[in-house]
């Protein structure tokens, strides 16, 4: 062979690298299609979008319940219960009120009434056909347009008061099935006349609150309506163009405080005796805290897995005090900061967020530290303990134990509570250089404390040689995987889907770790709009009566 | 040779040993570690018995005003008895023979004497470095007080002047407590403690110490404390700093210890601003291991005219702290110890002490000021 030819092969293999030499895209059947009910942050998000207010709905429906590790797999067994549809038709009537009040009528509402003190049956066409389109995804039908404009002119003839009954008409909007939830409505699939698609609204549904957390924007649903996201190509670009806007950022924030639990710190209370420099601010801070620094790391394609070990984030005047540094900011905004090597700082496990998260109100706890490095950084699920367990062994105050080491030790040697330990000790005593509230320290009762550890099986030392476990440990780059595909279909991961969540693993190694990559290989990928069949008509139709939310 | 090898090991095992720890607990940054005051009050020793004030406490403006008033003055400066106590408190500062304020001329009156301590245990320090008190070229003839430790030769008139007037007894005396909790909860005239060139906080034989004033108020927890290692920012004028006098000292086991020093501190104090020079000044300062907090004590020459500015600048402070405000700065200019003048021989400043509790902090200056602290 010439060395031309050779050279000629090599560059051709370079170019095709990223796509003619990658493994193709396994096959899979796909879950039926579900629906699943908006968090609370993408009903802020939706409103905002669609209206241009701003509502705070935080804590006010019922939570839903993290399932396989996140919430957004909860959201798909949701049912909303007598109390949380009051609560869901409280927040609508609020948002409602603003949107047809004389602040903001002129600008959201496309038409004057002839009568303000009657009923416009034209205006009210206009304005809930417009609207409903984009609060159900997915223009409405004409017996929906029907019902929502008879529903407006009842009200205005009742009240005299033509924006009275659009109020009355899109609150019951705001509380149908339609707009709570996200409904994986399908078509005949044309290339196989046995199978179902994603129709072209909801796979803008699935790509809007996948990338940006929120309801697909007016180019997105134009896209869908000319059968452009049916079409690879056409696809990439609108894609690469969610990807590049800064509603990116809000999608990446939404999965990593699910990815992260994040929620977990609405309820986190810490003893203010004990740890006085935990305040308020400090938690809210320290939440953020968190997600900027993953968000700045993956923004800047930072290799993924050098976020257990980066001693770059961000700080406030409040957590400068509880990582005990100077800061050179006068108000209470943010600043970037390099921990020093010797701060023991390395990566995001070892911030306040995680370590005051998973620590007791009034001390550290190497067990649940242990465990949330297992469940959330490796996606590896550790039992919970036996009912029977004896606890006292660990939480005697009379104890002659003196660090969460010895305590640990004489605890877990009884057998029910050997095999969990094993797991999960290791891990959590090498961040016992952190108290409850994520300050560093270097002893407990005067006792100097081991921060030695092992992850499955190696040895480290201290928060540093445990951020170079972590990092080089695979768990960690496949979790991640393994979430972001799940949290994108709405689903948890089954023996289904294992082949193309290790495709997406060896993309994702292939990128460098890059996670703006995966995100985007995941939002291109056959599989994020796969479904099977339905198992109900009911389940799936995008049919529903509306009478059914009343 | 092996012996010096030895020297060296260990010398090295310390030099490395220092930052180490000091990074570890957050105490040190770049060298410097610095605290920020919550309490300053003048060091008072108390008996069980008040056997130091042998005539009791000292009498207060308004009540050696209303004892020379006859019934008929009463009548008429009261309305008859229906002016409300704390109403006539005002009426009895205009009390100097042609209605003078006497918190502002003191001689305007003629009052009894101010009743002051006759003990001989104080707190405070050697200040003047003799054991007898005698006139020196630095000093008036006093009395030596012995520290209850058993040390001797110990200078606080301070003490003397206001440890028998009610306002700077312990528990019921609101003089310095009301300017503490005032400048705490505003944050004006924070002073903060600068401690540059550590090596070790626990034992360093050269530190520099730069007293500034702080811009910023702290956070507090849930217990009215301050949170320590909080970031303050320093009072500059034209990239300056508005204070920064700088002593050497030196760290022994945790315990701070300065030579003495002319400086200008900071103040804010139930409503008075004012910037008291304290000549030579020394500072202890016992700092938990921790490194959170430490406490100690400020001891040194207070200017007389600084301190009757403050007590002419007092107002309702006065009466409600048995502050007789002529009988205590006309003392105060007697007991003077310090700094005779050159042209009167009268000493201008009264020896003295104070008892500090600070707090951990991060003082932040501008880039000027850092040169210039490292230049002393």
């Amino acid at each position: 062979m010439s060395m031309k030819l050779t050279r000629l092969i090599s560059v051709c293999c370079a170019a095709l690298a990223l796509t003619a030499c990658e493994d193709p895209e396994p096959k899979l059947k796909g879950a039926p299609p579900d629906m699943r009910r908006l968090t609370e942050t993408q009903y802020e998000n939706v409103i905002s979008d669609v209206f241009g207010i701003d509502v705070d709905v935080a804590g006010r429906f019922d939570p839903l319940r993290r399932t396989s590790g996140l919430v957004a797999v909860g959201a798909r067994e949701a049912r909303i219960t007598p109390t949380g549809f009051e609560r869901f038709y409280n927040a609508a009537k609020t948002v409602s009120e603003r949107v047809t009040d004389a602040e903001h009528r002129a600008t959201l509402i496309p038409c004057t009434p002839a009568d303000a003190a009657k009923a416009d049956d034209a205006c009210a066409r206009a304005f809930m056909t417009q609207t409903g389109r984009l609060l159900f995804r997915r223009p409405l039908t004409t017996a929906e347009a029907d019902y929502f404009v008879k529903a407006a002119g009842e009200a205005a003839g009742a009240n005299g008061d033509f924006y009275r009954g659009l109020t009355t008409s899109l609150a019951s909007m705001l509380v149908t099935p339609q707009f709570l939830f996200v409904a994986d409505t399908t078509e005949a699939d044309p290339a196989d006349k046995s199978a179902e698609r994603l129709d072209a609204y909801a796979r803008a549904s699935r790509l809007s609150f996948f990338l940006w957390n929120t309801t697909p924007d007016e180019t997105l649903m134009a896209a869908a309506e000319k059968g452009e996201l049916n079409d690879s190509a056409s696809l990439a670009r609108h894609v690469d163009r969610m990807m590049a806007s800064p509603r990116a950022e809000v999608g990446m924030r939404a999965f990593f405080n699910d990815f992260l639990a994040l929620e977990d710190f609405d309820t986190l209370e810490k003893d203010p005796l004990i740890y006085p420099t935990f305040t308020l601010e400090v938690a809210e801070n320290a939440r953020e805290q968190i997600v900027k620094t993953i968000i700045d790391h993956v923004s800047r394609g930072e290799d993924y897995r050098d976020i257990f070990t980066t001693r770059k984030t961000f700080l406030t005047r409040a957590l400068a005090r509880v990582y005990r540094v100077p800061i050179d900011r006068t108000d209470n905004g943010w600043i970037s900061y390099e921990f020093a090597a010797d701060q023991n700082r390395y990566g995001i496990q070892s911030q306040i967020a995680l370590m005051a998260l998973y620590a007791y109100p009034g001390r550290s706890s190497a067990v649940r530290r242990g465990r949330a490095v297992r469940e959330l950084l490796m996606c590896q699920k550790v039992p919970d303990p036996p009912g029977d367990v004896d606890f006292s062994l660990f939480t005697d105050p009379n104890s002659p134990s003196k660090t969460a080491r010895e305590r640990l030790t004489a605890h877990i040697n009884a057998p029910a509570c050997a095999g969990c330990h094993k797991i999960t000790d290791p891990i959590g005593l090498s961040f016992e250089n952190f108290d409850g509230a994520g300050q560093y320290r270097l002893t407990e009762n005067e006792a100097h404390i081991d921060s030695g550890g092992d992850l499955n099986g190696a040895p480290y030392t201290g928060p540093e040689g445990l951020a170079q476990a972590l990092r080089n440990d695979p768990a960690t780059a496949s979790c991640v995987v393994n979430r972001l595909y799940s949290y994108a279909v709405g689903r948890s991961v089954e023996q289904d889907d294992t082949a193309v969540v290790n495709f997406l693993d060896k993309g994702f190694a292939a990128s460098k770790y890059k996670f703006v990559e995966l995100m985007r290989k995941v939002a291109l990928s056959d599989a994020f709009f796969t479904v099977s069949k339905p198992n109900t008509t009911a389940a799936a139709s995008g049919e529903m009566a509306v009478a059914t939310a009343h | 040779m092996r012996v010096r090898s030895q020297v060296l090991s260990f010398a090295s095992a310390v030099v490395l040993a220092a930052p180490c720890f000091a990074a570890e607990t957050g105490i040190v940054h770049d060298r410097r570690m610095g605290f920020v005051v919550k309490d300053w009050f003048t060091a008072v020793y108390e008996t069980k018995f008040m056997d130091e004030c042998p005539e009791g406490v000292s009498i207060a403006n308004d009540e050696v005003w209303w004892r020379r008033l006859s019934r008929a003055d009463k009548d008429e400066q009261t309305g008859n008895g229906m002016i409300q106590a704390l109403n006539r408190v005002g009426v009895s500062f205009l009390r100097g023979r042609n209605g003078e304020h006497v918190c502002l001329e003191p001689d305007s009156v003629d009052d009894p004497p101010q009743r002051i301590v006759e003990g001989k245990l104080s707190f405070g320090v050697n200040l003047d470095g003799d054991a007898d008190g005698k006139a020196s070229a630095k000093s008036c003839a006093h009395e030596n007080f012995t520290h209850p430790d058993g040390t001797t030769g110990i200078d606080n008139q301070m003490y003397r002047l206001v440890g028998c007037t009610y306002g700077w007894r312990k528990d019921v005396g609101t003089v310095d407590m009301n300017a503490n909790e005032m400048r705490n909860t505003s944050g004006l005239g924070l002073i903060l403690i600068d401690v540059s060139e550590v090596d070790n906080p626990r034992n360093d034989d050269d530190v520099t110490v730069t007293f500034y004033r702080s811009v910023d108020q702290w956070v507090q927890d849930s217990k009215g404390a301050p949170l320590p290692f909080q970031t303050f920012n320093i009072d500059v004028v034209d990239g300056k700093p508005r204070y920064g006098d700088s002593i050497k000292g030196a760290i022994k086991d945790g315990v701070l210890t300065t030579k003495n020093g002319d400086v200008r501190l900071p103040w804010y104090g139930n409503y008075v601003f004012m910037h008291p020079v304290i000549r030579d000044l020394t500072l202890r300062l016992d700092i938990d291991p921790s490194g959170e907090r430490a406490t100690g004590m400020v001891a040194g020459y207070y200017d007389v005219e600084a301190f009757t500015y403050y007590i002419g600048s007092l107002g309702a402070v006065v009466p409600v702290n048995g502050i007789n405000c002529s009988s205590l700065i006309k003392a105060a200019r007697e007991l003077a110890d310090g700094y005779p003048d050159p042209k009167t021989g009268k000493c201008t400043a009264l020896s003295s002490a104070f008892d500090l509790l600070a707090y951990a902090a991060y003082i932040r200056l501008p880039a000027a000021a850092a040169t210039k602290t490292a230049e002393r």
